[in-house]
């Protein structure tokens, strides 16, 4: 196993990725799906009412031809809001998992490479790792007021210690290979070394961390927006809408259907991609796909 | 042994410690004077004084800190300022339905997650051991705020089968208590199951790529007895971990459950806490719940030790 990490091909290798591609078609069906709703509700707010506009005549609609999922209590669209709100929600979901992956590098390399410190940073992150993040998120709601501000800094400081530990994992096996040890033997710093040798090569770790983190941010997104402890409103993110649609449940149960599937399916496109794109990076995920395939494939 | 329980309790004292000190500095640090933002405008100096006085913010920050950290040692973790109640009192009131919710959900999930795999390993070629064991990995991506208004809204509203929220002691009036409890802890156990069962997935794998396993082929040990007595209990080591770690994140993460069948816990507690800007409540509720975060690492430790010999000499 150890031999065969060792001559494993790298990562950004073209025939490897398209071989990879070719074996995971369903990659293609989930990844495209997920560029799709992003696109969708990048692109179509311009060309939808105002979000916000109220309309009194035309209070808490069902879904028709005119307003694709209804209105609320203040005659909003309701399609507008989702797709206003979709932006929130999938901007605040990427900002959160790309400053919790850039930190949660940062200190795996700083552990993985210095043994020492690192054993003490590790002691540490492993302790606030399972720290229930919505009770932080409550704290920090306490300290900086509800709202974005509150909501990034709790989950980032969550989700930072998953990507540390992997980064170290990977980069305690990098600090023994040759060019490593070159690079330190001819005087280079250990922070060059670091930065030009050690950090692009984990760099698709951190990419794949990145997918996989954003399922569990959007859904902790939503979470917090539903209390009222994430983005308040009149800003619609999915989970505020589902809150606001509480009240109206036993009537009009499409106010908080539509909302909360779409982030059940977003993340369960999330999860998806990310786990197939695991096995591409993660010799370890590998090794398990590639027992779950043989078992699949002695079965037959 | 002796020597790992010692060394978790120092560990125990050193985490409250730390999360105790960084909560009252992070609470400090929030611009304006608090007992003006309690009081509103109309409230008089004496009064501001008087409040000041009761919640420790007169005097440098250091002495506050001592003043505070001298209170807590000696078990006094300050009055809560909407209930004019002591904090600890108010967590042990309203400990009980969150633990309730954490206990029953955690062993119902634990449960279905050993039979679920168990089955899909021994019998690997049973479609429908495969269905179950995939269908279940769905409820990772539900968001549980929005699985509970479903739930609600399908076997409440539409159904009435179960009531649509409420809290009953259960050894006060059991069949009420049930019937209010179903729906919330059926949430809690899809999200918690969908986690368990990949966590044991993964681990059953792991253990089928052992060496020990080609062993107990070669002299003639039946394929469903080397999966029921070597990988499935070989592979439960890192579920009991998670089980344990879960639990302790499930009884802050039941904040959202609790809000929406309005159940009177520790969750909706704190939540009312930081709405109404409850100092002390939200301080200690929040040791409250890194005491029980750190105990619960111990008792996995612990059940570690008893269940793996490895652990035991080292």
């Amino acid at each position: 196993m150890t031999a065969d990490l060792a001559t494993a091909p790298t990562t950004t290798d073209p025939t490897r990725v398209r071989t990879f591609v070719r074996r995971n078609p369903t990659l293609i069906v989930t990844g495209g799906l997920l560029i799709l709703i992003t696109l969708v509700v990048m692109l179509l707010p311009p060309f939808l009412p105002d979000p916000n506009a109220a309309d009194p005549v035309n209070r808490l609609l069902s879904p028709s031809g005119e307003h694709l999922m209804g209105t609320d209590k203040y005659g909003r669209d309701l399609f507008s809001r989702w797709a206003s709100a979709g932006r929130v929600s999938i901007g605040m979901t990427l900002l959160i998992t790309l400053c919790s992956v850039a930190l949660g590098t940062f200190i795996g390399l700083v552990a993985g490479y210095f043994a020492r410190a690192g054993r003490v940073i590790m002691r540490i992150v492993d302790a606030w790792m399972a720290f229930p993040s919505i009770i932080l998120a409550i704290v920090f709601a306490v300290v900086v007021g509800p709202g974005m501000l509150s909501e990034l800094l709790a989950v980032t400081i969550i989700f930072t210690p998953y990507t540390a530990r992997i980064i170290r994992s990977r980069v305690l096996g990098l600090t023994t290979r040759t060019y490593v040890k070159a690079a330190r033997v001819s005087g280079m710093g250990p922070w060059k070394t670091l930065a030009v040798h050690i950090l692009p090569n984990t760099l698709p770790l951190a990419v794949v961390q990145c997918v996989l983190l954003s399922a569990g941010a959007m859904l902790i997104d939503g979470s917090l927006s539903f209390l009222g402890l994430g983005i308040s409103p009149p800003t619609a993110t999915w989970g505020n809408m589902v809150a606001d649609g509480r009240t109206y449940l036993q009537t009009h149960p499409t106010m908080v259907i539509f909302p909360g599937l779409t982030i059940a399916l977003f993340v369960f496109l999330l999860n998806l991609t990310g786990s197939a794109l695991r096995a591409f990076v993660d010799p370890r995920a590998r090794m398990l796909l590639d027992q779950q395939r043989r078992q699949r494939r002695a079965r037959r | 042994m002796l020597g790992v329980i010692l060394r978790r309790l120092r560990d125990l004292v050193i985490v409250l410690f730390v999360v105790g000190t960084a909560l009252f500095f992070l609470l400090r640090s929030i611009p304006g004077d608090p007992a003006a933002v309690l009081l509103g405008t109309k409230a008089s100096p004496e009064q501001l004084e008087r409040l000041r006085h009761d919640l420790g913010l007169t005097g440098p920050l250091y002495e506050q800190y001592l003043h505070w950290l001298g209170n807590v040692l000696t078990g006094d973790f300050g009055t809560s300022i909407k209930y004019n109640l002591p904090v600890l009192q108010m967590i042990f009131d309203n400990i009980a339905p969150t633990l309730t919710l954490a206990i029953a959900s955690t062993v119902i999930s634990f449960m279905l997650t050993v039979l679920i795999v168990t089955w899909v390993t021994v019998a690997p070629n049973n479609r429908v051991a495969r269905l179950v064991n995939r269908a279940t990995q769905f409820g990772l991506a539900l968001p549980e705020f929005w699985l509970a208004l479903l739930a609600v809204y399908l076997f409440a509203l539409t159904f009435g089968w179960f009531p649509t929220g409420g809290y009953t002691p259960l050894f006060e009036d059991p069949a009420t208590a049930i019937t209010q409890l179903a729906l919330p802890v059926a949430v809690l156990v899809v999200g918690q199951t969908a986690f368990l069962t990949i966590t044991m997935e993964e681990s059953v794998l792991g253990e089928l790529t052992q060496l020990y396993l080609r062993t107990a082929r070669a002299k003639g040990v039946g394929e469903r007895r080397i999966m029921l007595r070597h990988v499935l209990p070989n592979s439960m080591l890192p579920v009991l971990t998670t089980v344990g770690l879960n639990f302790a994140s499930l009884i802050g993460g039941v904040v959202v459950i609790e809000s929406i069948f309005i159940i009177p816990g520790l969750g909706t507690t704190l939540l009312g806490a930081v709405y109404a800007r409850d100092f002390p409540l939200i301080q200690g509720g929040v040791m409250f719940i890194a005491f029980l975060f750190v105990l619960m690492n111990l008792l996995v430790d612990l059940a570690y030790a008893l269940i793996d010999p490895k652990v035991r000499v080292s």
